[in-house]
């Protein structure tokens, strides 16, 4: 360890810890382009200097090892002129183009520049032109002129993608960005470059003249596009409609979590967002693709549940024949629900074990399983080998004829074709298809319900390294769509079979209850960066306080 | 030509490192020698050879100014026009080639005869106003040598060439370093041997340990002549006693510091004495492998020490088990591409790795983490050069020939208005003054000294009134310069001290490496502001603002070519500042430069 100051106050440290390091400890943000503590150290934009006290040269934070009594001087004259001068001439070629610049708000020279700008330029010759708007790839576009050769996004193709893309062509102020002539970027996590360029030089060429980054808000979720559950902020407009071609989420984000995702997020995640605004399901609809509402679908839909009436053989509910093809889409709020509503409470036959072709997939982040909450789905029982396969009930369904199929969000035409779906509408008594977006399988059903999107509800996914993480409820379901967990909610007290709870945290506090893996979980300790089921999993189960009454029906 | 031609050769160039990568530059030199430039297939070729992508092949290719991205003509004639060649008449030089040829620098005449190309400083400030004509130097090119060089270069192929070699005035009086230097040809291993060559090496590796070595060097009193000065000895005894890791020996020869040229005189005429410091100094520090990093426009410096090294194999001196001592010593020359930068000793070893030449981060220092992440001594050519004499003759010998601190000569290396540029062997003790007056020649006829940059265009300019200084690092430094290199420039009352600052300031913004970002803007804005006082546009707040942009650029950077950048910012303007203020009110140099042009 090593002890030291930094403007006066003292810390200590892991020896090898930089003076960026420590500094970001006490809460003191040195100002940095180069340095991302992502990427190696290049040493190279000169603008985390800072004064060591006794050492006549100013000395880079970002590779200056701690020593102990070192004395260290982020502010005051010394330090505070070397980054003046620096910044002034990081300045002197920049085209100062703030204005036409999606980077503005979020740009690294502009706050620097806030914080000790000249304000008043000597510089007076021609600046080197350069290329501007050139298009790198499908996600990414340079400007040259911007760039302050930090090189933190060849770092990036190098270090962690190991793409190599990117270079600096030739040298001194002639030194550009670039790709080779005619490559193109298209290696999946190339927008990853936008995220740390720290200057207006890469933008997202999606999020184009968009939306001014003030306008936009930000709200904290995981990523549903595979089942790593990257960590991410979602960038919305809701009162601008004028912005952003009048889409809510304007732009994707990767949010730092050490233990899923550091500081990246893939391309196919960060742009698999175009169905929360398009061709969604908006109203509820009956079997002849009629409107009609809630009321109507969640009575119908209880009634046929609940099947005839108690028997003489004591079953509760007389017995209707139900099979549910419930997602790993959905949270685990939701499928602890269909299981304790649905399959406990009514019986129902349950998978969540529906067949997907693997997707695309990596040894980082990039899943072949395109579910979220896979294992979640299987820590609950809905998947996994003690689950009935989803073609199983379906074959039943053909075959006896159930009281109620419902499906939630899969497309069956496209799983198992139209035939077996045409038949099982005309040999199932009740057809229900629960779902965010619009798909063939749909136009089959006899109660179609608009689901709200997972942006716009609260629950938790299990990752595929068993972490249960929070997803954020960004922004209201659109139009008449509803929560899942609602309408089962409503579903379940209608159907004689109520579960006390009126939100996911109430649900979750249930399941947790409930199953040993979630055990000692809450919404509060899972927090924002996530919690492992594994580990609360190994505890010793003796050692565990009872769980609390359940409060399943 | 087709690449899959050249696979053979790209294999056995391969062979001679220790990673692929580190053969980027010599396998791009084989491309652009057959192919006559980099094609975008080549680039692809390489990278797949060196294990990385074409945009890594592609920054390199454009980091260094000799490699091409585009076919050139038949021949290439590049003309220097740093300020030691300014000094002796390059302006007038180009304007008439120009003229001649009837093209610009950067065209290639209708005919696909000659590509004329503009450079910085070829390190042959003794020849000034020179050129080189594809691999061979020429100079001064003036009277009838102009018209010999133009009719060589649009010759046709394999006509005798008519232009003669240059003469210049090359010490050979000794007593440490030019004792061999007086043939043109070379002195080879018999000469060598016949003058007591290789007796050091000999008696060390027979009779003494790597660390009686180190304590011979260190008492010596021998300095890095590269220009840092730093004790031989105490670097060489930095390398880690214990460890499993290689130690590279690596030779800068990548010579230029403009007004500097002696390293390339003594790898054309002795190389032999390079080879034997060389031995000693790899014996010292435990490393079995040496790299020569020869810049890449001295052709014949790297065509001379490879057949030394031959000579040197076939004799025993350099391969397995020499002389029977079961010392093993490899030898690899490695060319240069054109970037100034890489003199600089971790900018060096980045680019001898096969990236661009970007000086590193230190700590650590290449002694304890240099080529290849391994112990890593760099030394400089005439460095090693008096190894042998310090081993030979004795320590003691050659501290007595120096100064307090500082022992041995050096090839002093003048050039500018004196009557005879040339290399010039000296105590280190001897005065700027006995340089010009005595060794020299003096100023010109009929001129007066105005001002002298003593150690290589990065060191601080001295006043006529300032010469009575020892040439030794520590007076110099003393006199707020520096020893430097040992180029020693002279200037005459004809030159305009604005017009120099800016041919200075030029050759910093063409040669920053662009890695950090105070030097690479401050370079280039230095460059444009001095750029436009020379073209009537100045006005009195761009000195300030020169002196303050110097100021924010030295410092503050990885290595220390912002701070040689600064430097003559700073002392031309500090020390001339009358006459900047006079050709800034003026827009034009000064009346009292009189009616002669300054570059006459």
């Amino acid at each position: 360890m090593a002890k030291l100051s930094i403007d006066g106050r003292e810390i200590e440290v892991a020896e090898g810890t930089t003076v960026i390091q420590a500094a970001e400890e006490l809460g003191i943000y040195i100002p940095r382009y180069c340095y991302h503590p992502g990427l190696s150290i290049a040493g190279n934009c000169r603008i985390c200097l800072v004064e060591v006290v006794n050492n006549p040269k100013l000395q880079i934070a970002c590779n200056t090892p701690v020593t102990d009594g070192m004395v260290v001087r982020t502010q005051g004259d010394k330090a505070e002129d070397g980054r003046r001068a620096v910044l002034e001439l990081l300045l002197a070629n920049h085209p100062l183009d703030c204005p036409v610049c999606d980077q503005s708000g979020e740009c690294d020279l502009q706050d620097f520049y806030m914080d000790f700008g000249l304000y008043d330029s000597k510089f007076r010759e021609q600046k080197v032109k350069k290329n501007k708007a050139v298009v790198l790839g499908p996600h990414v576009m340079l400007d040259q002129e911007r760039c302050i050769l930090c090189s933190r996004c060849v770092r990036f193709t190098d270090e962690i993608t190991k793409t190599g893309e990117f270079g600096i062509f030739n040298r001194g102020d002639k030194s550009e960005l670039g790709i080779y002539p005619g490559d193109v970027l298209d290696n999946p996590y190339s927008a990853n470059v936008v995220d740390i360029c720290p200057v207006g030089a890469l933008t997202e060429s999606d999020f184009r003249f968009k939306a001014r980054v003030w306008y936009l808000s930000s709200v904290p979720t995981v990523c549903n596009g595979c089942s790593q559950g990257c960590n991410i902020d979602m960038h919305f407009v809701l009162d601008r409609p004028h912005l952003n071609d009048g889409a809510r989420l304007a732009r994707i984000k990767p949010r730092y979590n050490a233990d899923v995702n550091q500081w990246w997020l893939c391309d196919e995640g960060r742009y698999g967002f175009g169905w929360l605004d398009q061709d969604r399901l908006q109203r509820v609809r009956n079997g002849s693709g009629e409107d009609a509402t809630w009321e109507q679908a969640l009575d119908a839909i209880a009634t046929a549940l609940m099947g005839a009436p108690a028997g003489a053989n004591g079953d509760r509910h007389g017995g209707a024949r139900i099979g549910v093809i419930a997602s790993a889409q959905l949270t685990n709020e939701e499928l602890y629900l269909i299981r304790e509503v649905l399959r406990d409470g009514l019986g129902a036959s349950v998978s969540a074990a529906v067949p997907a072709a693997p997707g695309s997939s990596d040894d980082f982040l990039i899943k072949a399983d395109k579910n979220p909450n896979t294992l979640g789905a299987t820590l609950l029982g809905l998947a996994g080998p003690e689950a009935p396969a989803a073609r199983t009930i379906v074959d039943q369904a053909i075959a006896t004829g159930l009281d109620v199929l419902w499906v939630f969000g899969h497309d069956l035409v496209e799983l198992f074709g139209e035939d077996v779906v045409r038949k099982l509408a005309d040999n199932v008594g009740l057809f229900v298809f629960s779902g965010t977006n619009d798909n063939p399988t749909a136009s089959f059903a006899h109660w179609v319900l608009p689901s709200a999107a997972y942006v716009e509800k609260d629950g938790t996914f299990v990752n595929c390294h068993g972490r249960v993480q929070r997803i954020g409820k960004v922004f209201p379901p659109l139009e008449d769509s509803r929560e899942d967990w609602r309408f089962l909610l409503q579903v379940a007290g209608r159907a004689g079979v109520p579960f006390d709870a009126q939100n996911p945290e109430e649900i979750f506090r249930h399941l947790a209850a409930a199953e040993a893996c979630f055990s000692g979980l809450s919404y509060a300790t899972i927090g924002a960066a996530g919690a492992s089921v594994r580990q609360s999993h190994e505890a010793p189960l003796d050692a565990r306080p009872a769980p609390p009454a359940a409060g399943t029906p | 030509m087709k690449l899959a031609d050249l696979d053979g050769q790209a294999q056995e160039i391969l062979r001679l490192y220790e990673y692929p990568q580190a053969a980027m530059l010599p396998l791009l030199w084989l491309v652009q020698q057959n192919l006559g430039y980099i094609t975008p297939e080549s680039a692809v070729w390489v990278g797949g050879l060196v294990g990385v992508t074409r945009a890594h092949v592609h920054e390199v290719v454009t980091f260094y100014n000799m490699f091409r991205t585009e076919p050139a003509g038949r021949r290439e004639l590049r003309v220097c026009t740093s300020l030691p060649c300014l000094l002796r008449g390059a302006s007038e030089l180009l304007e008439q080639i120009e003229q001649e040829l009837g093209i610009k620098p950067g065209e290639t005449t209708p005919d696909g005869n000659v590509t004329l190309t503009e450079v910085e400083c070829l390190c042959a400030c003794e020849m000034a106003p020179m050129a080189q004509l594809d691999e061979r130097y020429v100079g001064p090119l003036v009277g009838g040598a102009v018209e010999s060089i133009l009719q060589d270069a649009c010759a046709e192929p394999g006509m005798p060439e008519t232009t003669a070699e240059p003469t210049p005035y090359i010490s050979s009086d000794g007593p440490v370093l030019s004792t061999r230097l007086a043939n043109p040809d070379g002195v080879w291993m018999d000469g060598y041997t016949a003058q007591g060559g290789y007796q050091a090496a000999a008696r060390v590796l027979a009779s003494m340990t790597p660390e009686q070595v180190i304590d011979e060097v260190k008492s010596a009193n021998l300095r890095g002549l590269g220009g840092a000065g730093f004790p031989a000895g105490v670097k060489w005894g930095f390398i880690p006693k214990e460890g499993d890791k290689p130690v590279y020996l690596v030779v800068n020869a990548d010579e230029g510091e403009p007004g500097t040229f002696k390293d390339r005189y003594i790898m054309e005429r002795d190389p032999h004495a390079l080879l034997e410091g060389m031995i000693i100094a790899a014996y010292a520090i435990g490393s079995h492998k040496a790299y020569v990093y020869i810049r890449g426009d001295y052709y014949r410096s790297a065509h001379r020490l490879q057949r030394a090294i031959d000579e040197a194999r076939e004799a025993g001196w350099i391969g397995a088990d020499i002389q029977g001592s079961g010392f093993d010593l490899e030898v690899v020359i490695h060319r240069g591409a054109g970037a100034y930068i890489c003199g600089e000793e971790t900018a060096l070893l980045t680019s001898l790795e096969g990236g661009k030449g970007y000086p590193r981060l230190k700590p650590p220092f290449p002694a304890i983490s240099g080529l290849f992440a391994c112990p890593t001594i760099v030394n400089n050519v005439e460095t090693l050069a008096c190894v042998p004499f310090v081993l030979r003759e004795g320590a003691a010998r050659f501290a007595a020939i120096g100064s307090e601190r500082q022992g041995g000569t050096r090839l002093f290396c003048v050039s500018g208005h004196v009557v005879r540029p040339g290399v010039y062997e000296a105590p280190v003790s001897v005065t700027l003054r006995q340089l010009i007056e005595d060794h020299a020649g003096g100023i010109r006829d009929g001129h007066q000294l105005k001002a002298v940059i003593p150690g290589g265009i990065s060191a601080k300019i001295l006043t006529a009134d300032e010469i009575d200084v020892a040439m030794d690092f520590d007076s110099l430094m003393a006199a707020g310069s520096m020893a430097g290199s040992g180029g020693v420039i002279v200037m005459d009352d004809t030159t305009c001290m604005v017009e120099a600052l800016a041919a200075a300031a030029k050759f910093f913004a063409d040669e920053s490496c662009g890695q950090c970002s105070p030097c690479r803007e401050g370079t280039g804005w230095v460059h444009r502001i001095l750029q436009r006082i020379t073209d009537g546009a100045g006005r009195l707040e761009d000195l300030d603002d020169l002196l303050a942009i110097a100021g924010d650029m030295e410092g503050n950077t990885i290595c220390v070519f912002a701070d040689a950048a600064a430097w003559p910012v700073q002392s031309y303007i500090s020390k001339f500042r009358d006459e900047f203020e006079d050709y800034v009110s003026s827009g034009r140099k000064a009346e009292t430069v009189g009616a002669e042009a300054w570059q006459s």
